[in-house]
C-alpha cells in the first residue's frame, strides 16, 4: 500500500505538473484537476461528517460545553438539509427554503464573519501595545512607525490632509516595502517549491505512508 | 406557505444584530454568548459547505455523467467516483487506510500546482519585476528625478530584495569554540533585510488593521440603524 501511494502521487503529481510546460499535455491537465476538485469536495464532506461524529461523542459522553456541541450539530444538520432539499423541490415550498437559506447567511455567515474581522481592530491594537512592551528592537520600532505612518497617509485627518504623510506613503508602500515584500515572496516561493518537490520525489508522504 | 419579504427582512435583522452583539462581548472576555455564537457560526458554515460541495461540484461534476453523460463521460466520471468511495472509508476508523490512495492523489496533485503556482505565479513574475525596474525604456515621463530616479528606486527594491532573502538564510558553519555563527557578509545583509521585512510587514499591518476598522464601523452602524428601526 506505501508503495502504491507513493506511486500515485508522483505519477499523477508530475502529469499534472508536465501539463503547466507541454501544451499537448493541457487536457489531461485539466481532466486530473477536475478529478482533484471532486476528491476535494468529498473530502469536504467527510470533514463535516467528522466535525458531527466529534461533537456527537461529546453529547454522548457528557462532556462539558455539551451543549455547544448539540447547537452545533442542529446548526450544520438543519443547514444542509434545508440547502440539500432547497432544489429539489419547486413553487412555495422552494420559494420559503430559498428565504431560509438567504436568512442563515446574511443573519448568521455573513455578521459572524464580519464582527470577527471588526474583533480584530481590538486584537490587533493590543497587540502591537504589547510587542512595545515587550520586544522594544529595532525590527519591532520599524514595524510599528511603518504601521502608523500608513494609516496617517491613508486616513482622513480632522485637519485636512498632510502632504508629507500622503508623500511618506506613496515611497513606504511603492519602494521601501515592496523590496520587503518580494524577498518574503520569493522565500515562500522558493519554500512552496522544495515542499511540493519533497512531496513528488517521496521524501514527504503526508498522504500515510511513512 | 410565502413569508413576506418584509418579515424575511426583520428576522435577519434580528439575527445579524444578536450575532453581531454576541461575538462583541468578547471583548469583555470568554463567555457563554459568544460560544453560542462562534458554535452557531461554524455549525451553518461547515452544513453550507457541505451543500456547496454537492450542489456546486459532486452533482454537476460526478453524479450528471454518471446518470445522464454518454458511455466515454461515464467511463471518466468512473474513476473519481471510485476515489470518492475511497476517500468516504476515511469516516471509519478502522477504514481510514483504504483512504490512502485518494489521498495521496490529492496531495500530489496538490503538491504539482503548488510549484506550477509558485513557478509560473510568482518567482518568475517576481524575479522579472525586479529586473524591469532597471529597464530604462520603461521610465514614466512624468517621473520625478527621471532616469536617476527610477535607477534609484529600483535599486532600492533590489537592495530589499535580496537582503530579505539573506534574512531567511539560516546556513552557518560552527566555530572551534562550539559557537554557530552565519558568515560576516550575511549577517550585515540580514540586519539590513530585517529593516525591510519589517516595513513590508508594518504596512500589511496597516491594510489589515484598515480592513479590520472598515468592517467593525460597518457592524457598528448596522447596530445602530437596527436599534434606530426599533
Amino acid at each position: 500500500m506505501r508503495v502504491l501511494t507513493a506511486v500515485i502521487a508522483i505519477a499523477f503529481g508530475l502529469l499534472v505538473l508536465a501539463g503547466y510546460f507541454i501544451p499537448a499535455l493541457h487536457e489531461w491537465q485539466t481532466l486530473l484537476l477536475n478529478w482533484a476538485m471532486i476528491l476535494a469536495a468529498a473530502a469536504a464532506i467527510v470533514g463535516v461528517f467528522n466535525l458531527i461524529s466529534v461533537h456527537g461523542e461529546k453529547i454522548r459522553q457528557r462532556e462539558k460545553g455539551n451543549l455547544y456541541s448539540a447547537l452545533l450539530i442542529i446548526s450544520l444538520v438543519s443547514t444542509f438539509l434545508f440547502g440539500l432539499v432547497q432544489y429539489l423541490t419547486q413553487g412555495a415550498v422552494r420559494v420559503l427554503l430559498d428565504d431560509l437559506m438567504s436568512t442563515l447567511v446574511n443573519g448568521i455567515i455573513f455578521p459572524a464573519e464580519a464582527m470577527l474581522m471588526g474583533l480584530l481592530t481590538v486584537t490587533l491594537l493590543y497587540t502591537a501595545i504589547r510587542l512595545l512592551r515587550r520586544r522594544a528592537n529595532l525590527m519591532s520600532i520599524v514595524f510599528l512607525i511603518t504601521a502608523a505612518l500608513i494609516l496617517l497617509g491613508t486616513a482622513t485627518l480632522p485637519f485636512g490632509d498632510m502632504p508629507v504623510f500622503s508623500g511618506l506613503r506613496t515611497f513606504i508602500t511603492q519602494t521601501l516595502a515592496v523590496g520587503g515584500a518580494r524577498g518574503i515572496l520569493i522565500g515562500v516561493a522558493l519554500g512552496t517549491l522544495t515542499t511540493g518537490l519533497r512531496v513528488l520525489l517521496a521524501t514527504d508522504r503526508p498522504y500515510g505512508g511513512k | 406557505m410565502v413569508i413576506s419579504p418584509e418579515l424575511i427582512e426583520l428576522i435577519t435583522g434580528i439575527l445579524s444584530f444578536l450575532i453581531t452583539l454576541m461575538i462583541l462581548s468578547y471583548l469583555i472576555g470568554d463567555n457563554p454568548l459568544f460560544r453560542i455564537a462562534a458554535y452557531l457560526f461554524t455549525g451553518v458554515s461547515a452544513g453550507y459547505i457541505a451543500v456547496v460541495a454537492w450542489w456546486q461540484v459532486l452533482l454537476p461534476k460526478l453524479v450528471y455523467p454518471l446518470v445522464s453523460g454518454n458511455p466515454m463521460e461515464k467511463a471518466f466520471a468512473a474513476i473519481p467516483l471510485f476515489g470518492v468511495g475511497l476517500i468516504l472509508m476515511k469516516i471509519w476508523p478502522r477504514l481510514s487506510k483504504i483512504g490512502n490512495p485518494a489521498m495521496a492523489y490529492l496531495v500530489g496533485v496538490g503538491a504539482a500546482v503548488a510549484i506550477g503556482g509558485g513557478l509560473t505565479g510568482t518567482l518568475f513574475p517576481q524575479i522579472g519585476a525586479t529586473i524591469n525596474a532597471f529597464d530604462i525604456n520603461l521610465v514614466p515621463s512624468d517621473r520625478p528625478l527621471g532616469f536617476v530616479g527610477w535607477i534609484l528606486n529600483g535599486g532600492i527594491i533590489l537592495l530589499g530584495t535580496v537582503t530579505s532573502l539573506a534574512y531567511f538564510h539560516f546556513g552557518a558553519n560552527a566555530k572551534p569554540d562550539g559557537s554557530v555563527k552565519r558568515f560576516i557578509l550575511i549577517e550585515i545583509l540580514a540586519w539590513v533585510g530585517q529593516i525591510f521585512i519589517a516595513i513590508a510587514l508594518g504596512v500589511i499591518f496597516a491594510g489589515v488593521y484598515a480592513a479590520a476598522l472598515t468592517a467593525f464601523i460597518e457592524r457598528i452602524s448596522s447596530l445602530l440603524k437596527f436599534i434606530g428601526l426599533l
